[in-house]
């Protein structure tokens, strides 16, 4: 019967609410908003923001899928656009963007082995090193903005960190395409994501196994560091300069996109490609609230409201799906 | 037939959580070859003592030794590739997980392309299906299915299956026949009366005295943390060992003698 | 000594030795003068009773990251409409707001199953947005009868010499102290926290307790607003950002474990002091603001480390 159908396909593919969501809303959008929405230069606009956004939701759905949690990766964000820029004006920008991403990783060993270590839960973890971090990034520009000098902008290494644009979408988007791409695999193809996903499920049966829940935890912390550092990277690369509060405020975003893309916040189920769907829909609000004139404080409100909403809502859903 | 150099020696083993006291001096040994039936009713200790064998709780005073090696440090994958296989009450499956993926978990077998791991769907799939369907998995139930919408009785067919098929030295069994029919009962008794004969140990816990009394060498009697009886089967009866559980002061839930 | 370490809020006490001492060494005449002492106290005392809050829901195995904003929203409200309707109208809306985010939040963990993170994440970024919506981004403040009128000066004057905010904050101390240590609201609170289902085989009603815990925790963190206010009524819109950091902070400082179940509340007073004192100290030292921040991360950080492992020491036998 179609009805028992629905039921595995659902619990199976928790990304289906979005997709369903993010159409019905595109169609919408669109409708009411008379070509100022639904034109390629904002859909571009929408991509872009989606792409250096989404590789910082990919590293956090990383980590929730462990079920743990990572509220410093918009600090990590910030971190990655200023030492990008730093070093950009100094060396090839393609070795700034690494070392960029590699104090990024740097960073998620720092929170995953003090969690790992000292059984400590990751929410207060990371809650410390938003702080310690944020307040590095703005002690260390002392207010001011770094930036990239026009006459370098041109080169083919910042086209290739989103500086620029290939068929009218910023780089960026290759980038979070190719990411998307790699951790999918990663997850449902190799035996890491089996592990990944088995100590998100249970971590004392994975551990009972055999598994290195300690590793494979700090794995996701690393990966989540350096992916949020290398989105700033992409930001960084686009605006061409950031200040010390870059990345304020995109965890919630973060986790409000995996939370909406299917992801469970308790672990071991996981969409990459549902949390960027999320990551979409957001953006997509965003930029039609702008579009319709409203102010911007109400996407906050709206924000707060959407979060707790979805996961509400996911969590009807699935046990709604999980009922024989 | 038992070996003489055991190939697991407990000695004078402490282990608190906190300020529970929860192994209290505990020296056992246990030889390649043999069934012993560790008893005991609730809270004995017994689970607890089999979980530092398997590497989940290093015990905070006493040593441990594999093969007649000091073990230092206690994981479970340090347990498993000394040849320690479980079958365990509350832990060992993945809920969110297949049931050939929670077969495979830890030991995944890969096809490299280009030389990186990945998942060989085909082999985990076959033989999974193939070894748990001899325990009583029935052909409705796919090994695509995820482990959460087993029953009782088909989570532990997994279980006793992958232990089954990656059985290396030792295998410890809690409760392995939990949940299930009288006729797989049998099954995992017989089960584990084979896999001593392979020359494996076999450590089976349960309630049961009767029923481990007619498949073991040894009986291994806990109560509140301790070691109270340690003795072969062929000198004390089943009966004389119930005595020494009540005497304990607790009743072990006793099935008919016939 | 064990035994003494187990008294929860000892690790605050010890903080609290240790930095006054250091401080003295470092900084004696900046520090120990009336002026600073009076600042930090008075501070302290507001961060204090958010803290207090905090630390009641940390207690029953939760986490409330929308104190600031509530924080926030309460202060608006309370200067908004106590300019206009009165102040004692101002008070109860400010504190009916405050107690009405709580509630739903409360009930959206307790019913919903939505983790409590989630929730007040979601709240923080609500509240703090209806703050910019409503206020317009403008500065509100008291009309001059509103500041003279005598709920306003017996909430945030001056008392005998002392600040009003210490003595609210010790009022708050007092009352919520003997509701932990007598009554059986604090029992069932501490139980929730150490372990739901024994407490729930038990009868205790955890979920109108976590429920409690959260209203607890908004209505003190909109009293805080009030009682800052009154001292000095202008609001703006950043008002109580970070807040929420600096009161798990100081609640988890003071010696509460993020587990649930343990706790202390003169521990989270301690721990706000703690705090604002760095603070003080840091700006007097002449540190850049942006420091202050990245200090209160480390501190925490090993703060709960110590905590967890202090807790696991002292439960050992001896």
């Amino acid at each position: 019967m179609a009805r028992l159908a629905v039921k595995p396909l659902v619990r199976r593919h928790s990304e289906i609410g979005i997709f369903l969501i993010g159409a019905i809303l595109v169609v919408y959008f669109s409708a009411t908003s008379g070509g100022y929405w639904a034109n390629l230069y904002n859909f571009g606009t929408i991509m872009q923001q989606t792409s250096t956004m989404g590789l910082m939701v990919i590293g956090l759905a990383l980590v929730i899928t462990t079920g743990e949690i990572d509220i410093s990766v918009g600090s990590t964000f910030g971190i990655g656009a200023l030492v990008y820029l730093w070093l950009a004006l100094r060396v090839d920008p393609v070795l700034a963007a690494l070392c960029a991403t590699a104090v990024g990783a740097a960073i998620g060993t720092f929170n995953g082995v003090l969690v790992t270590r000292t059984n400590t839960p990751s929410l207060i973890i990371t809650l410390g090193s938003l702080m310690i971090f944020r307040g590095l990034a703005i002690a260390l520009t002392s207010g001011f903005a770094f930036s990239i000098p026009y006459k370098q902008r041109g080169a083919f290494s910042y086209w290739l960190l989103g500086g620029d644009t290939l068929l009218g979408f910023n780089t960026a988007l290759i980038w979070l395409v190719v990411a998307l791409i790699i951790f999918s695999a990663m997850l449902r193809l190799m035996p890491w994501g089996n592990r990944l996903l088995a100590v998100g499920g249970s971590s004392d049966s994975a551990l009972s196994r055999g598994v290195r829940v300690d590793r494979i935890k700090l794995s996701a912390f690393i990966l989540c560091g350096a992916l949020s550092a290398f989105g700033g990277v992409l930001e960084a690369g686009k605006l061409g300069s950031a200040d010390g509060s870059m990345g304020r405020l995109m965890e919630l975003q973060a986790i409000a996109s995996c939370v909406l893309g299917g992801t469970l916040l308790a672990g071991g189920r996981v969409s990459l490609i549902g949390a960027l769907a999320g990551a979409f829909v957001l953006s997509s609000i965003q930029s039609y609230l702008v579009v319709m004139g409203v102010a911007p404080q109400w996407f906050m409100v709206l924000l707060g409201v959407i979060v707790v909403a979805a996961a509400l809502g996911d969590r009807s859903l699935q046990q709604w799906a999980l009922r024989k | 037939m038992a070996s003489s150099q055991p190939l697991i020696q407990v000695k004078n083993l402490d282990l608190y959580f906190g300020s529970f006291h929860a192994l209290k001096n505990v020296s056992v040994d246990f030889r390649a070859g043999e069934l012993v039936g560790l008893v005991g009713d609730n809270g004995a200790g017994k689970t607890t003592l089999i979980r530092v064998l398997c590497g989940l709780h290093a015990p905070t005073s006493g040593e441990v030794y594999f093969d007649g090696a000091r073990v230092t440090t206690f994981h479970p994958k340090l347990a498993i590739d000394f040849g320690i296989e479980t079958i365990q009450q509350s832990v060992g499956l993945c809920d969110n997980l297949s049931i050939a993926r929670n077969f495979y978990l830890g030991r995944e077998p890969v096809k490299r392309i280009l030389g990186i791991p990945f998942l060989d769907f085909r082999v985990m799939r076959d033989m999974s299906a193939k070894v748990i369907r001899q325990f009583g998995l029935r052909d409705n139930v796919s090994v695509d299915d995820e482990v959460e919408r087993l029953s009782g009785g088909e989570r532990q067919s997994v279980k006793i299956g992958r232990a089954v098929e990656f059985k290396n030295r030792v295998v410890i069994m809690d409760e392995p026949t939990n949940h299930l029919s009288v006729r797989e009962r049998e099954h995992v008794n017989e089960l584990a009366v084979q896999l001593k004969e392979q020359g494996l140990l076999v450590i089976y816990i349960t309630h049961d005295i009767f029923q481990v009394h007619k498949l073991a060498d040894r009986i291994v009697i806990m109560e509140n943390g301790e070691v109270v009886k340690d003795a072969r089967t062929t000198e004390m009866s089943a009966e004389a060992l119930e005595e020494v559980i009540r005497h304990g002061g607790r009743v072990v839930e006793k099935r008919s003698a016939k | 000594m064990k035994k003494l370490a187990n008294t929860q809020g000892f690790s605050a006490v010890i903080g609290v030795a240790v930095m006054l001492i250091a401080f003295t060494v470092i900084d004696f005449d900046g520090w120990w003068t009336a002026n600073t002492i009076a600042s930090v106290l008075q501070f302290a005392s507001i961060l204090g009773i958010l803290a207090m809050g905090q630390a009641l829901v940390i207690m029953t195995g939760e986490i409330d990251l929308s104190v600031g904003s509530v924080y926030g929203l309460a202060g608006v409200a309370f200067v908004t409409l106590g300019g206009t309707l009165g102040v004692p109208a101002g008070v109860l809306a400010a504190l009916l707001i405050a107690a009405a985010v709580g509630l739903l939040q409360g009930l959206a963990v307790v019913r919903g199953g939505v983790p409590s993170m989630i929730v007040t994440l979601g709240g923080l970024f609500t509240a703090r947005g209806i703050i910019y919506v409503w206020t317009g981004g403008s500065v509100r403040a008291f009309p001059e009868e509103a500041r003279n009128y005598w709920l306003t000066k017996l909430l945030g004057g001056n008392l005998f010499g002392v600040d009003a905010p210490i003595l609210w904050m010790l009022t708050v101390l007092g009352v919520l102290s003997v509701v932990m240590l007598k009554m059986r609201f604090g029992n069932r609170l501490l139980a929730t926290g150490g372990g739901l289902a024994s407490a729930q085989s038990r009868g205790v009603r955890t979920g109108r307790i976590k429920i409690a815990a959260f209203v607890l925790s908004a209505l003190l963190a909109g009293f805080a607003a009030i009682v800052t206010l009154s001292d000095d009524p202008q609001t703006h819109v950043t008002l109580g950002e970070l807040m929420e950091l600096e009161a798990i902070a100081a609640a988890v400082i003071g010696g509460c474990l993020l587990s649930g179940g343990r706790g202390s509340l003169l521990g989270a007073v301690l721990g706000a002091l703690i705090i604002v004192s760095f603070r003080y100290e840091l700006i007097a030292l002449g540190a850049p603001s942006a420091w202050y921040q990245t200090f209160v991360g480390i501190v925490l950080i090993i703060a709960v480390i110590a905590n967890q492992n202090l807790a696991r020491w002292a439960m050992q036998k001896t």
